[in-house]
């Protein structure tokens, strides 16, 4: 598998005149030319865009102006987030043909920053669903194995770094539709922490859950993309204000007496509740194992905290609190305004008719769900409880990291599922999300990486850290990548010999 | 048994906030006669991806209509969405407040109808946003059989406070005085221009009739309530409420019964039509904004506000009454708008006697902007000019006649007092030696008048002024009275 460069080294190369962004431009267009007919990763190709953007790019350097971090980066978004004068599906018919009157927060900063958005990324329909099997234009296989799925909702975007159309990817998570993504497809996946990334411009699903995370290649890669997004902004009211560290200094490879064992006097703790479990997939326990391993060879101290009410009323919590605040999102699309508008003689009509044809049938089905569990005579039992279930569980996590500094656990239970393998059947589908809607719900940050054994399916672990942990998770990984490089160099030396 | 039937008002107000920019986003509030869709953005227009943020003015005035009736305010209040699906309604909901509102437990005190002010209690008072407005090709401007309805989301977003009374209010007359002084305190908090046919005060009722034993005063039924919608002036709240006490006591007298149910007031009828029952309620499915945190309402913030408050419309009425003699009718109508009052209290310190100004600012100014349609603001004569005219009265240096000639031409011609006066001449443009003429030809046709004043039988000095009146004629008002009474007095000395 060809794959582009990294962001970092795009940047560098572009910055310093030894790459023409036109050229990372050209090389992206070619590799999706290439694998498009086999992986459908793409709903738009931001061809003309991209040319553009480029262009002015190189103007700009050519004129001696300072480069951005991300000069020339190629990058793809999720198609739920806006870019101004392009369509924005949210791979729904409901918005086919939907072209965005303005700009997301994420591709302002992108573009101020340098990078070339180049394309848009299928994803299930309104980020409903764990496959990309929902997408109203047709499903995105994985990369790794064309007969499993990439995982979903951000498939499309986990699919296309992992092809290596681009070396970063931006999509929106909400209870694990990046980090499971990540996982599958053999990716990194940021889930920043609730609010440090803005939300203006990325398309609803759960909105107390929603967050605007990374996909890329490295992990260096995703804390050069956190340091271009993540920040206050004003147009986000749950946006929070304060200091961002230094993320890049975080993944250096640090130097003296800390260099063997930089996570020295880190704790981090495995959860009790998750280890037993029978429904963990023996690949999953072995990427946590090697995990484990070389955490600790990196210096830290494994621990062990007990979750039981996240691990055991964790999912069906965040069921109910997305099925809520979803069909409260969706409910703007009635084809008076935007999007899809169904001929009608009346205006109950063209709901029903806008609705009825533009909705999938997973969204229907939340829909309605959430509709449901908003009644009024419902209220209490269902919304109100899973709200107590959930303040409960932030409780209960956030007193488990005040005595460690990360969580470690596997980032799915299982490595990518088989095409068709869930059609319709929704819940068992979601036990994919079983160990990431924790995060979610207490807006937590967490990071996934591949840990998979050589020649195996991909299979993630995550950490987790307290709220704006971001330095400590990149640390961490950067620590693994750098254990498992020394030892794949060992590895070579041997097999020299 | 002898029945009586009470009425119980409770009214829901909707405060148009004057704020410049809408609740959530940075456009403009000024809808009225804005060419339709041009007030947007992807915020009120609810498109994806795009977000609230709180207009913090909107609190800050929502705080002082919550101050001006004595509410207590809450920190930390938040946001719900209301859903429904309406074609006026971008998000499918409504960005409101429901089981904690910024402010409750308030009162405003009207004028009874035993005569004696009455509290009306206030249940609550919070934020939210407006809908966008409809216009339909039908006929009648209604949606039921148009042919096409189109869409203006200028209005959509725009802050409303919505002020809901306990049902306090005992009659038609009781709800039209609650609406003034609710009109009146808005207007003087400068939280709302209170406009009812501009739309910036919406007023809805809860109507129910209890019936009684007239001897004994025991409960027999209780109905329930209809809520009317659509009452657009003061005249229409009175008239809606007059006609559906009327409908719901005359179906309890002919044995029915009253269900909950929304009806809708059509003024050129003057009837009001069923809407929707209970059944066909709507479950709002409410939901805290997840897009939206706590209403912040800091200690700092309200000091800062309560010490911006001004004089309240009903401290300033008791200090007319109090401070300048004024009847109570008249203070009520010189302070319905701080404007107004404000007016009236600079014309009375540049040294017009108060009774005097109230009578000038009550009839002719107002009389003035009625027929120019046009508020105290727009008055063409300033209230400095004006208080040295009433004064000039005062002081006997110009009569009523000449000083409404004058008075009519600064208005007419915009010409300042002065201006005017020199126009007019002084003492009307009537020479001493007019007024000697005639007060001589006075004095000349009636020789039979002046022979009784002469003759010491003019005890009263009826006679006297009777004569001074004719000579005030005979100058067609143009004379003052003091000149007059002088002439005539050196008159019959000069005769003695
Ligand atoms: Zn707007």
């Amino acid at each position: 598998m060809q794959l582009s460069m990294t962001a970092a080294e795009t940047a560098r190369r572009v910055s310093e005149g030894e790459l023409r962004p036109l050229e990372t431009v050209d090389v992206f267009m070619k590799t999706a030319r290439e694998r498009e007919p086999n992986l459908h990763a793409l709903l738009a190709v931001l061809e003309e865009r991209a040319g553009h953007a480029a262009e002015r790019l190189d103007a700009s350097l050519s004129r001696g102006e300072g480069p951005g971090p991300l000069s020339g980066v190629p990058v793809v978004l999720d198609d739920g987030i806006c870019v101004r004068g392009t369509p924005t599906t949210c791979a729904s018919r409901m918005l086919e043909g939907w072209i965005a009157p303005y700009d997301s927060a994420a591709s302002e900063m992108l573009d101020s920053s340098g990078a070339i958005i180049c394309a848009k990324g299928n994803m299930d329909e309104f980020s409903i669903g764990c496959s990309t099997e929902t997408s109203a234009f047709g499903a995105t296989a994985n990369p790794c194995d064309p007969g499993r799925v990439p995982g979903g909702s951000a498939g499309g975007c986990a699919a296309a770094v992992a092809a290596g159309y681009a070396p970063l990817a931006l999509a929106c998570d909400t209870g694990g539709s990046l980090l499971q993504p990540a996982s599958y497809c053999g990716v990194y996946g940021l889930r920043p922490t609730y609010g440090l990334v803005s939300r203006w411009g990325v398309a609803a699903l759960a909105p107390s859950m929603d967050q605007l995370g990374i996909l890329s290649r490295t992990v260096e890669d995703a804390a050069l993309a956190l340091s271009v997004i993540s920040g206050h902004d004003p147009r986000d009211a749950m946006s929070s204000p304060g200091d961002r560290p230094d993320y890049m200094a975080a993944v250096a490879v640090p130097d003296g007496k800390d260099a063997r064992r930089p996570l020295a006097g880190r704790r981090i703790a495995t959860v009790a509740e998750m280890r037993g479990g029978s429904d963990l997939a023996g690949a999953c326990r072995e990427a946590l194992d090697r995990t484990l391993a070389m955490l600790a060879e990196a210096g830290a101290e494994l621990v062990e905290v007990h979750l039981p009410l996240s691990f055991n009323h964790g999912l069906a919590c965040y069921q109910v609190l997305l099925a809520a605040e979803a069909s409260s999102s969706l409910a703007r699309f009635d084809g008076v305004r935007h999007g899809l508008s169904a001929e009608a003689d009346s205006l109950n009509s063209l709901y029903l008719g806008t609705r009825g044809k533009g909705f999938g049938r997973e969204v229907k089905r939340v829909a309605a769900a959430g509709t449901y569990i908003l009644g009024s005579d419902r209220y209490e039992d269902c919304y109100l409880r899973a709200s107590n279930v959930r303040r409960r569980i932030v409780g209960e996590l956030l007193d488990a990291l005040a005595g460690c500094d990360l969580i470690a656990l596997p980032t799915t239970p299982t490595t990518a599922f088989r095409r068709g393998e869930f059609d319709g059947d929704y819940f068992g589908m979601s036990l994919s999300l079983s160990f990431t809607v924790q995060a979610s719900l207490a807006g937590l940050p967490a990071l996934s990486f591949n840990a998979a054994g050589a020649g195996e399916l991909p299979a993630g672990v995550q950490l987790i850290a307290p709220r704006r942990g971001e330095a400590g998770l990149l640390a961490a990984a950067a620590a693994i990548e750098r254990v498992r490089a020394s030892r794949d160099e060992a590895g070579e030396r041997r097999s020299e010999r | 048994m002898r029945h009586v039937y009470t009425p119980v008002i409770g009214l829901e107000i909707h405060v148009q906030l004057a704020t410049e920019s809408k609740l959530f986003c940075p456009c403009s509030t000024d809808y009225i006669g804005a060419e339709p869709n041009t007030n947007v953005c992807p915020v009120c227009l609810g498109l994806p991806g795009a977000l609230p943020t709180l207009n913090a003015r909107a609190v800050e005035l929502a705080v002082r209509a919550a101050m001006g009736l004595s509410c207590e305010i809450h920190d930390g209040t938040i946001f719900h969405r209301k859903h429904y699906f309406y074609a006026d309604l971008p998000k499918a909901y409504q960005v409101s407040q429901y089981d904690r509102p910024l402010a409750d437990r308030g009162e405003l005190y009207i004028s009874g109808d035993g005569g004696s002010p009455k509290r009306i209690g206030i249940t609550r008072l919070h934020l939210e946003e407006d809908a966008g407005k409809l216009v339909h090709s039908a006929a009648d401007g209604r949606l039921e059989g148009a042919r096409e309805s189109y869409a203006d989301f200028n209005r959509g977003g725009v802050p409303l406070a919505e002020i809901v009374s306990d049902p306090d209010i005992g009659s038609p007359r009781e709800a039209r005085e609650y609406v003034s002084a609710l009109r009146r305190l808005v207007r003087y908090l400068g939280v709302s221009d209170g406009d009812m046919d501009r739309g910036s005060m919406r007023v809805d009722a809860n109507v129910s009739v209890v019936k009684s034993n007239a001897d004994t005063g025991e409960i027999l039924y209780r109905g329930d309530r209809a809520e009317i919608k659509n009452m657009n002036s003061l005249r229409s709240v009175e008239r809606a409420l007059e006609y559906e006490i009327r409908r719901q006591r005359a179906t309890l007298e002919s044995g029915g019964t009253l269900e909950r149910e929304t009806r809708h007031w059509n003024d050129g009828e003057g009837v009001t039509t069923s809407m929707r029952s209970k059944e066909a309620a709507l479950d709002y499915r409410c939901l805290p904004d997840p897009d939206l945190g706590p209403i912040e309402v800091s200690r700092e913030m309200l000091d800062a506000i309560r010490s911006s408050l001004p004089e309240m419309p009903w401290e300033r009425e008791a200090r007319f009454i109090g401070d300048y003699s004024l009847s109570e009718v008249d203070a009520a109508v010189l302070v319905e708008t701080p404007a107004l009052a404000d007016y009236y209290e600079r014309c009375v310190r540049s040294g017009a006697s108060p009774l005097r100004a109230s009578n000038w600012v009550r009839t002719e100014v107002l009389r003035v902007l009625n027929e120019r349609g046009v508020g105290i603001e727009e008055c063409p004569v300033r209230p400095e000019e004006l208080g040295l005219l009433v004064s000039m009265l005062d002081e006997g240096r110009a009569s009523t006649t000449v000083a409404k000639e004058i008075f009519g031409l600064m208005v007419d011609r915009g010409l300042s007092l002065q201006e005017a006066t020199d126009r007019c001449g002084a003492h009307g443009g009537l020479s001493q030696e007019d007024l000697e003429l005639a007060a001589k030809s006075v004095l000349d046709a009636n020789p039979d008048v002046l022979a009784e004043i002469m003759g010491g039988r003019d005890l009263k000095g009826k006679k006297r002024k009777f004569i001074c009146g004719l000579v005030m004629k005979e100058t067609r008002g143009r004379a003052t009275p003091g000149a007059v009474e002088d002439v005539i007095a050196r008159f019959l000395e000069g005769m003695e």
